[in-house]
């Protein structure tokens, strides 16, 4: 059976290489920097590239932008090779590229973000939702709302134990179960950015989304109540309490940090360190700022001391672990 | 008899093309040959007999009703086309059995025919019952001309349409299918159509000839009057005269008419009214010129009897044609058995002698 | 029926070339899906096919471009016709238009189709509010998906066909007292039927392999290939493949079966 597989996995990594049609060639070309990146990270990090490019002149950096998980499994299974790996979610590091082979060993926490909706004035009750009234507005029949899949990806479960959160918070019970109500399966996608074509043509009339994918996109938003929008590591406890059932287990609410790590055997170790200095020092900051997300001062990390010595010095170790 | 098919001044345009004042008709047991060279019209007056074009102007009467504004299928046409069109996709017996009939029936002498178009009956008529379950593919061109016309039969049409049915078909298979539809068409005395432009189908079947050139009629008529007395010398070479000669008029008496031909005088019998002068055409067939040695017997009359000189000669089968010079240039047919006798070669001197009559004048 | 012989008598360098290049391509696109094949056992792929999920995801596959083949054939057929038989003033640009499908990414043209049947649609939202009929999320959304992608193939192979029809047939139909109507039921088509069978095969091959457009307008209820990428992103490899190989397997017995039905009855050519 083993060596089916890895027949198997040589082959599908053939076909997978071909059928992603991306030019995957850093491993042996010195001067490519190969970067996989959560979607919602497209904007920021394109800016950080091109700082980054400026500073060294002779290196190219190729970014590629996918489901947070998705581009994990593209190192872990599909065997591609990439420097440096971002994800939405900092729980998918530890969970897909610390086990097995590790193929990383540590992450830094570089931004935040919250769970927000998204409306346009097309929407039902545009002019009335506000921050105090939404949780009403949006279990209201007839309000059609999109999310993102809970099983595969993370603003899909963070959008759910936002929920369960808000239900606690504004003692409001069976508010979780009417708003998922107006977000049915039909509703759904892989990610949260393949339903802004829907929310802009009319076919939802509310979004759950990051507040950056909000600024992003020049959304009318509503501002969530911290306590609920998974945006600050100081409530971290409070955020335990809300749970999402998932396919992949029950998932407690956790917040929503951004975090980077170094892919081990990648060949461009020098670059991808500088990247991510660039990333956490004050440059990369203020480029996630403008963009919508939530800064760190200075950034959380874990494994602190798997960090190579430069980047020991950015940051800070993870609160509580 | 009323006239069974009518074209009154049918006139169409396709395209670039133009068809001109079509106008003839054709009573029962008929068969009219439409005559011409490719791209006279021949097939398009044809195909607006039969519907599949609408004239600008002009009528189609069928039986004696205007079907110009019908459709093809209520038009009671048979319509027999090159390599026959048999259904590929059908059995013989479905091909004949798919005609849609009515409770019409053919009137017509013979008595077995089976005049209601039944199809089982059509197939033994025609002695192809044996082929009923087999596929177009695998028919000889006989056998598809029979199911064809089974097929045609099967509808009860009023009147047939062929389109250069022989085209495609050697010499020999040519000549044996002509024979056959000949034979069929006169039994079931059905008026017909045929669209050639092989001068050996009108000869073999026409009763009526018409020539068409570029869309329009140049000479419609019986067909001994357009063979003996082409109009034109485009009709006359289409219609296979040998001999298609310049001249001209030079005098006309009430004994006849006097035209120069070359270095001689030839007489053409009067009644042919032309002013002196004028230069015209003269058309002599081949078999109209007798050959003789010098020395041979003198005739009646000494009128267009001119001596020449064996040009060329050339034999298909038992027939040779001679080209000679009498003062111009002349071709006769002899039989092989004659020249031998006659002891004819290149160079050789002979006499020929051309009925009056036989002299047809052309205004071109 | 005269029929090119199996080897040719004098085979020359041209004669191995195809066969080589035959050989290449025929490698190239077999190796790939027998190499997927193999990392499956019977065992694996049992397994995957107890699935609820994944059964009820190949049904609505094969339902959904079997709707789709069906109203390919439906519209598609007729267009064929009039593009093989009729000469209209911008015949050429329709002809392209048909073919448009082919170029268009498959992400754009399900936007696309949502800005006509989404909720708000131009045509959306007449058939929602007075017929009840939803395209977001339904298996109509499907096929509409399907339908747009897949649609060029039938029309193309039909028209193929109808102009291999040679148009004298038809006519000498009509002098036999067939209406239009029933000339082309009785010969034309039978004549047609299979380059339309092909085409129509051809259809429900690429409605069933169709994800993009798909995707943007029916995520929930899932078609095999979202369910596929779903397995992916949630276990990895193992178990989307197998749901793959199994797809691949229900799909090609039934494109053998669709092809040997189209096959039958077929017109033996003649020489003329």
């Amino acid at each position: 059976m083993t060596r089916r597989l890895t027949l198997a996995q040589a082959a599908f990594g053939i076909v997978g290489a071909l059928m992603v049609a991306s030019s995957s060639t850093q491993a042996a070309d010195p001067t490519t920097l190969t970067v996989y990146a959560a979607g919602t990270l497209a904007v920021p990090f394109r800016q950080v590239s091109a700082l980054f490019t400026q500073k060294y002149p002779n290196v190219t950096v190729q970014a590629q932008f996918g489901g947070s998980v998705m581009m994990a499994k593209r190192i872990t299974d599909l065997h591609q090779d990439s420097d440096l790996l971002a994800v939405a979610d900092y729980n998918v590091i530890p969970k897909y590229m610390f086990a097995g082979p590790a193929h990383a060993t540590w992450y830094a926490g570089f931004a935040r973000n919250a769970i927000t909706f998204v409306y346009t004035e097309k929407s039902k009750y545009a002019n009335e939702i506000n921050s105090d009234n939404w949780y009403k507005i949006l279990s209201r029949p007839g309000v059609e709302i999109g999310r993102s899949n809970p099983d595969t990806d993370p603003s899909g479960y963070q959008t759910v134990q936002m929920l369960n959160l808000a239900e606690k918070l504004y003692n409001a019970p069976g508010l979780e179960q009417k708003v998922l109500a107006n977000a049915p399966l039909t509703n759904m996608r892989d990610t949260e950015t393949a339903l802004i074509s829907a929310l802009q043509l009319g076919q939802i009339d509310y979004l759950a989304i990051y507040r950056s994918d909000a600024l992003q996109h020049h959304l009318k938003f509503i501002d969530l109540p911290a306590k609920i929008n998974l945006s600050d590591p100081a409530q971290s406890a409070y955020y335990l309490t809300g749970t999402a059932h998932t396919k992949n287990g029950d998932l407690a609410g956790k917040p929503i940090v951004y975090a980077v790590t170094m892919v081990n055997g990648s060949k461009n170790a020098e670059m991808a360190e500088n990247y991510v200095a660039l990333l956490l020092g004050p440059q990369g900051q203020a480029v996630m700022k403008t963009n919508g997300f939530g800064e760190f001062n200075p950034a959380y990390a874990v494994h602190v001391d798997a960090m190579p010595a430069a980047l020991k010095k950015l940051v800070e170790p993870w609160p509580g672990s | 008899m009323s006239a069974s098919l009518a074209v009154e001044a049918l006139t169409l345009t396709l395209g670039a093309f133009r068809l001109n004042q079509i106008d003839f008709a054709l009573a029962r047991g008929e068969i009219l040959v439409i005559l011409g060279p490719n791209g006279a019209g021949k097939s398009v007056t044809l195909e607006t007999i039969a519907g599949f074009h609408r004239p600008d102007s002009g009528r189609v009467l069928i039986g004696g009703s205007e079907v110009t504004a019908l459709p093809p299928e209520r038009r009671n046409i048979g319509f027999v086309v090159q390599n026959f069109g048999l259904f590929p996709h059908l059995t013989v017996a479905q091909n004949v059995a798919i005609a849609r009939r009515s409770d019409r029936a053919i009137a017509v002498p013979d008595s077995t025919f089976p005049a209601h178009g039944d199809p089982a009956a059509l197939l033994s008529y025609f002695g192809v019952a044996h082929l009923a379950k087999r596929m177009p593919a695998a028919l000889s061109p006989g056998e598809k001309q029979r199911v064809a016309l089974a097929r045609a039969l099967a509808s009860v049409p009023d009147v047939f349409l062929f389109d250069e049915p022989f085209s495609a078909l050697d010499a020999d298979m040519r000549e044996q299918l002509r024979e056959e539809l000949n034979t069929f068409l006169r039994a079931l005395a059905i008026p017909a159509i045929l669209v050639t432009h092989d001068r050996g189908d009108a000869i073999a079947l026409a009763d009526k000839i018409m020539v068409l050139r570029d869309g329009a009629v140049v000479q419609s008529g019986a067909a001994t009057e357009v063979f003996r007395k082409p109009i034109s010398s485009f009709v006359a070479r289409f219609v296979g005269v040998e001999n298609v000669l310049p001249g001209r008029i030079v005098e006309t008496t009430e004994n006849g008419i006097s035209i120069e031909v070359g270095k001689q005088i030839v007489g053409a019998a009067r009644g042919q009214s032309m002013p002196a002068g004028r230069p015209i055409v003269v058309s002599i067939h081949a078999e109209d010129v007798a050959v003789s040695l010098p020395e041979g017997e003198r005739q009646k009359s000494a009128i267009n009897r001119f001596a020449g000189r064996v040009t060329a000669m050339r034999r298909a089968g038992a027939l040779v044609t001679i080209a000679i010079d009498c003062g111009f240039p002349l071709r006769a047919f002899l039989l092989g058995p004659q020249v031998r006798e006659m002891g004819l070669d290149v160079g050789s001197g002979v006499a020929v002698q051309i009925a009056p009559e036989a002299v047809h004048i052309m205004a071109d | 029926m005269w029929l090119p012989p199996a080897t040719p008598s004098y085979p020359g360098a041209l004669y191995l070339a195809c066969w080589f290049a035959g050989g290449v391509l025929l490698a190239f696109l077999v190796l790939p899906l027998v190499a997927l094949a193999l990392t499956q056992s019977g065992a694996s792929l049992a397994g995957v096919a107890r699935m609820v999920d994944v059964r009820d995801a190949i049904v609505l596959s094969l339902e959904a471009a079997f709707l789709s083949a069906a109203a390919a054939a439906v519209v598609g057929v007729p267009l064929a016709y009039a593009l093989a038989r009729t000469a209209f003033p911008g015949k050429g640009i329709v002809a392209a238009l048909v073919d448009l499908p082919l170029a268009v990414p498959h992400t754009v043209a399900g936007i696309a189709l949502l800005l006509v049947f989404g909720r708000q649609g131009v045509l959306g939202e007449p058939l929602q509010t007075f017929v009840g009929l939803k395209f977001w999320g339904t298996i109509a959304g499907v096929v509409v998906a399907m339908l747009f992608v897949s649609a060029p193939y039938t029309v193309n192979a039909a028209r193929i066909g109808f102009e291999a029809v040679d148009p004298q047939l038809e006519k000498i139909a009509r002098t036999l007292g067939l209406n239009p109507w029933r000339t082309f039921m009785r010969i034309t088509l039978p004549l047609a039927r299979r380059s339309i069978m092909t085409g129509v095969t051809l259809t429900y091959a690429r409605s069933i392999s169709e994800f993009g457009a798909v995707v943007i307008l029916v995520y929930y209820p899932m078609t095999a290939p979202v369910k596929i990428y779903e397995l992916f992103l949630r276990f990895g490899l193992e178990q989307s493949a197998a749901a793959a190989v199994l797809l691949l397997i229900v799909s090609l017995s039934l494109f053998v079966l669709l092809r040997t039905l189209a096959q039958r009855g077929g017109v033996p050519q003649e020489n003329r």
